[in-house]
């Protein structure tokens, strides 16, 4: 017994120094490899060059949302957004799976939302939906109310022309990603209509809208969906405490508006 | 000196410890591979897709709004681009940073646990090297031998080095063998980054290279077992100047739980960064995670715990060689 005890001993004693030196060589490495960066060598040693394909799986209904607070869902106590309730609606009248990709960023301009369509990892997932919604321009136009409380009409022509632009680039990018699908530009609200220059910011608001349908409208399958006349009369009983984003009933009203026009 | 390090392996081996230790550690694998498994499911059921590209370009999404936020710290916020960087570079590159199978949950497994689970189990080990013998009185019968109080000290210290090696291999074989049951035991040759650093204007990836899964896995082994050394010195050094075993555990397990504690609140007390404690994580430095103290880099680390297990190492060989035994 003592012999054996003995000779597994010295068998351990053994493996351990082994690994000793094994967990050393592995630090000195570490240290080495971590210490002594160049810049910019990008070696490449060990990657697999096979590009994983894109699986579309025609059996279930894939929507992309992009775009700002609104996609995100700000403003809704329960946090799901107009993109939540129609997922609701999406999976109560169909018997396919759904699957929603929400890619809002609360504040995101338009030009962020153009470098964003930009990026692979973006494309590739638009490039597998069915569907594609977009909210964008209201941190464009109203920066946070600042645009319409100043009130200059010189300043909001040129951030229109800016917006439009972007706009106009970013439906021909999502476009060349994704052929099929149909892509629908939700429109912009009043938030401010309630407010002393009501009218005023009403018709920035509608004439900033129309070039958006104007826009969309020149591009194949591209649908703007108005919400302007949603929020027109009862304003601030679809409205969340900062009064500027959506409560849970208003994004109710938009989600039911954009699920009239999705049909599989 | 060969015969003392068999005499003192014998005693560790018949004290059972290791196997206890183990056993924990199979435990706790068990668990933790459950939880993954769980974590893995929920996504799947929220996302509807398994595709890594996509959880991670969700993640990001939701970094980024998180950072919209006006009301998270400063720190927190700089935590979280960086996070953010890392990640769009990974997706960039087409590089999964989870890539599902057991080396990559072994290698989590090793990187979280490397500032408090792991150096518990070394403590368990080294607290009682010396102080057992006072306590059970063989300590006058090891000094009668006509060998050098160094040199029975040494061969204490050595086999603690070794029952280190080996509880850092036990530790990766178990999670590997364990965890391989239900993610597979595929991965070792995944392609992984190394080389991200974090500077004072954030996210660094300059120097990132691509290498093979198994060569990052062997890196953190190496700085896990640097960390596991230092740990492992200082309660050997509790274990020479304390009698009792049980009050020698309790400082080392004080000092490594409020090491936990400090790492997240100390980000504006900066003189904490020389805590032993807080260079623990030396694996965060190899994945580009922010350190809890702006500026500290891997060679600050490595220093600080140098310095800390040198003075340990002095102090236990001086006090051992001139204390009075009775």
């Amino acid at each position: 017994m003592l012999i054996l005890r003995k000779s597994l001993s010295i068998i351990i004693t053994a493996i351990s120094a082994v690994l000793l030196l094994v967990w050393l060589g592995g630090f000195v490495y570490a240290v080495q490899n971590n210490l002594n960066v160049k810049a910019g060598d990008i070696k490449d040693t060990s990657r697999n060059s096979k590009k994983s394909s894109v699986v579309n799986n025609e059996k279930d209904l894939k929507v992309v949302a992009i775009g700002d607070s609104l996609t995100r869902g700000m403003g809704d106590e329960t946090g799901k957004g107009y993109i939540g309730y129609l997922t609701d609606e999406m999976k109560a009248k169909s018997d396919k799976p759904v699957i929603v990709q929400n890619l809002g960023i609360s504040g995101q301009e338009s030009d962020q939302l153009l470098a964003q369509v930009k990026t692979y990892s973006v494309t590739r997932q638009l490039k597998e939906a069915d569907y594609i919604l977009i909210t964008i321009g209201g941190n464009d136009l109203f920066q946070g109310g600042q645009t319409l409380a100043d009130f200059q009409p010189a300043a909001i022509k040129s951030i229109q022309k800016k917006y439009l632009r972007n706009l106009d680039a970013i439906l021909s990018r999502v476009r060349s990603s994704n052929k099929e699908a149909v892509i629908f530009l939700v429109g912009l609200y009043n938030p401010f209509i309630e407010l002393d220059n009501g009218k005023e910011t009403s018709q920035v608001v509608r004439e900033w809208n129309f070039n958006s349908a104007e826009t969309a409208a020149k591009k194949p399958k591209t649908v703007f969906v108005p919400t302007f006349d949603l929020f027109e009369l009862k304003v601030n009983d679809y409205l969340y405490s900062d009064h500027f984003h959506p409560n849970a009933k208003g994004y109710r009203l938009i989600a039911e508006r954009v699920a009239a026009l999705l049909t599989w | 000196m060969n015969n003392l390090i068999q005499n003192e392996m014998l005693k560790l081996l018949a004290r059972k410890r290791l196997i206890v230790v183990g056993g924990i550690l199979a435990i706790l694998v068990v668990l933790f591979t459950y939880a993954q498994y769980q974590t893995v499911q929920t996504q799947l059921k929220k996302l509807g897709t398994t595709d890594w590209r996509t959880t991670l370009q969700q993640q990001i999404i939701d970094t980024q709004n998180r950072l919209a936020n006006s009301r998270i710290p400063d720190d927190f916020k700089k935590e979280l681009e960086v996070r953010v960087k890392q990640q769009q570079y990974y997706l960039d590159n087409d590089i999964n940073p989870a890539e599902p199978g057991a080396p990559s949950f072994t290698k989590e497994f090793m990187e979280n646990s490397i500032d408090l689970l792991l150096p518990l189990m070394i403590m368990v080990i080294a607290s009682d090297l010396v102080s057992s013998e006072f306590s059970m009185g063989s300590i006058k019968l090891l000094l009668t031998r006509p060998v050098k109080r160094w040199k029975i000290l040494l061969s204490k210290y050595i086999t603690l080095l070794l029952a280190i090696s080996l509880i850092i291999a036990m530790m990766g074989l178990v999670s590997y063998l364990i965890s391989g049951v239900v993610f597979g035991y595929k991965g070792w040759t995944a392609p992984a980054f190394s080389g991200f650093r974090i500077t004072e204007a954030g996210f660094d990836s300059s120097g990132a290279s691509i290498i093979p899964q198994w060569q990052f896995i062997l890196m953190d082994f190496g700085v896990v077992w640097f960390a596991a050394v230092v740990v492992g010195t200082l309660s050997f050094m509790v274990s020479v100047l304390i009698r009792s075993t049980a009050a020698g555990m309790g400082i080392i397990l004080a000092l490594l739980i409020a090491g936990a504690i400090l790492s997240n609140m100390v980000s504006s007390w900066t003189s904490a960064k020389y805590f032993f404690m807080l260079n623990m994580r030396l694996t965060d430095y190899l994945n580009g995670s922010p350190p809890p103290i702006e500026g500290m880099t891997l060679s600050f680390s490595l220093l600080v715990l140098t310095v800390w297990w040198l003075l340990a190492l002095v102090i236990s060989f001086t006090v051992f060689t001139k204390k009075d035994i009775y």
